[in-house]
């Protein structure tokens, strides 16, 4: 092991993280190296001067009191106060959606699935598999088959070209455009992608009917972060280079849209 | 964590009887999540740096918290923190366009060079107001991830799990953060010096 390693794994050593052999390795070093042991025992006592006198800032009671009050008691609160927060564009699309909002508590539910139901090797490869079709198509630049941000205009021509009918939201008063969609194989079948737009980020949606429903999903795979979920028997795979948040914020509005369908 | 120990957790009963059917969410989310508002707490103040963006950041986590604690699998404090991280950056966004400025990436990769470090002193004899205000001043994926491990203890997994980047990368931006620190007090000049303060 070289000075540079051995500087290199410092960190992970003092915070416990370093699997045994490595740990065995690094001491054997230490031993020999009065300049790395000194290195080592100047970071413990960083880490210990940070523990004992950086602040622990404890909330302020009266925080603590108006937030426990501000806790909805029911779950109807919940999903009134749940449906507010994600239809921050205004009053105008909240009054629009409302009648959607009965099935955000049915969203809330679904969307936990057990956990004991997943296959980890199936759903690995389906994740790799949509991230490529995305990436294909945003380099191809041939992101969709029809263009289209009508909803009744995409849907007819997936439906047509498919042994199901996917939904297809609209979700442009929530600032995602409609853009198109196409078709793909994914997971040895044919499958619906809709493609979404929010600012320049491109997201595709990829939906085919599940047997089983899987536990929801998210990852970040090379930039793009994946979400998984299933809704009245369709399983959903969200891609994009769109921020976490907001793809969080697609992805539950598609959830709760695609019941309302 | 295992998944034996989630679903104990998950499926954790009370003893105590339902007098109100329709609070059991509520009931169940102040067991549960609610012991760990000082952490939510603590991480807001250190990400927003003052008192006041950390209660509103941590107010809007909490009751967002709420609203999908449907979707909390495994335990509940790093949960909560992601929460309140993803909260923040929502914030951030919008309130302090400026500071998005700090989570290039980019920052991550330098790699520190020389092997021993600047001559820092002991660090048992950092005056705690400088140790404060020297993690104030790193930059926030640094300062995160410090907080993270050191205050609240936390595993990489864990902290890799709600910074949402790969074990590695917390590894690296844990050793960039206490060097950055090293150097900010080990050096007279930039103790006294603005660089303290951003």
């Amino acid at each position: 092991m070289t000075n540079e390693e051995a500087n290199r794994l410092l960190n992970a050593y003092i915070d416990g993280e370093l699997d045994p052999a490595k740990s065995l390795e690094l001491e054997a070093h230490l031993a020999e190296n009065p300049s790395v042991r000194a290195a080592c025992e100047r970071l413990r006592e960083m880490s210990a001067a940070i523990r004992d006198k950086a602040d622990y800032h404890a909330t302020p009671a009266w925080l603590e009191a108006r937030v426990r009050a501000a806790i909805p008691a029911g779950p109807e609160n919940v999903s009134a106060r749940w449906w507010r927060w994600l239809t921050p564009v205004g009053a105008v699309a909240a009054d629009w959606l409302r009648p959607a909002a009965s099935f955000a508590a049915v969203a809330l539910v679904t969307w936990v699935v057990a956990l004991g139901t997943m296959r980890p090797g199936e759903d690995e490869r389906i994740t790799q598999e949509v991230l490529a079709s995305h990436v294909r198509a945003t380099l191809s630049n041939r992101s969709y088959d029809v263009a289209s941000s009508d909803q009744h205009t995409v849907k007819p021509w997936l439906s047509a070209r498919l042994a199901f009918s996917p939904p297809v939201a609209d979700l442009s008063a929530s600032g995602f455009e409609l853009v198109g969609g196409r078709l793909d194989y994914i997971g040895s079948q044919p499958v619906a992608v809709l493609v979404y737009k929010r600012r320049a980020h491109l997201i595709d949606v990829f939906v085919w009917p599940i047997e089983t429903q899987k536990s929801e999903q998210m990852s970040t795979r090379d930039g793009f972060n994946i979400e998984h979920f299933a809704k009245n028997g369709m399983g959903f795979w969200v891609v994009s280079d769109l921020n976490r948040n907001e793809l969080d914020d697609f992805a539950r509005l598609l959830a709760e849209q695609g019941a309302a369908l | 964590m295992t998944l034996a120990a989630d679903s104990v957790l998950l499926h954790h009963t009370h003893p105590a009887p339902l007098h109100k059917p329709l609070s059991e969410p509520k009931r169940r989310f102040e067991q549960l999540v609610l012991p760990h508002f000082d952490a939510a707490y603590n991480l807001a103040r250190w990400l927003t740096r003052n008192d006041h963006d950390a209660q509103d950041v941590v107010q809007e986590a909490v009751l967002r918290a709420f609203r999908f604690f449907d979707g909390l699998r495994g335990e509940a404090r790093p949960w909560l923190l992601s929460i309140v991280r993803n909260t923040f950056l929502t914030w951030v966004q919008i309130n302090r366009p400026a500071d998005t400025v700090e989570f290039d990436d980019a920052l991550v990769e330098i790699i520190p060079t020389d092997d021993d470090g600047p001559e820092i002193q002991a660090a048992r004899n950092f005056d705690r107001k400088m140790l404060n205000e020297a993690i104030a001043a790193l930059p926030l994926l640094f300062r995160e991830a410090l907080i993270l491990r050191e205050l609240e203890d936390l595993s990489y997994k864990d902290i890799a799990r709600i910074t949402d980047v790969p074990i590695g990368t917390v590894m690296s931006r844990l050793a960039r953060a206490r060097r950055l620190l090293a150097e900010s007090l080990g050096a007279p000049s930039n103790i006294s010096g603005t660089q303290v303060h951003k």
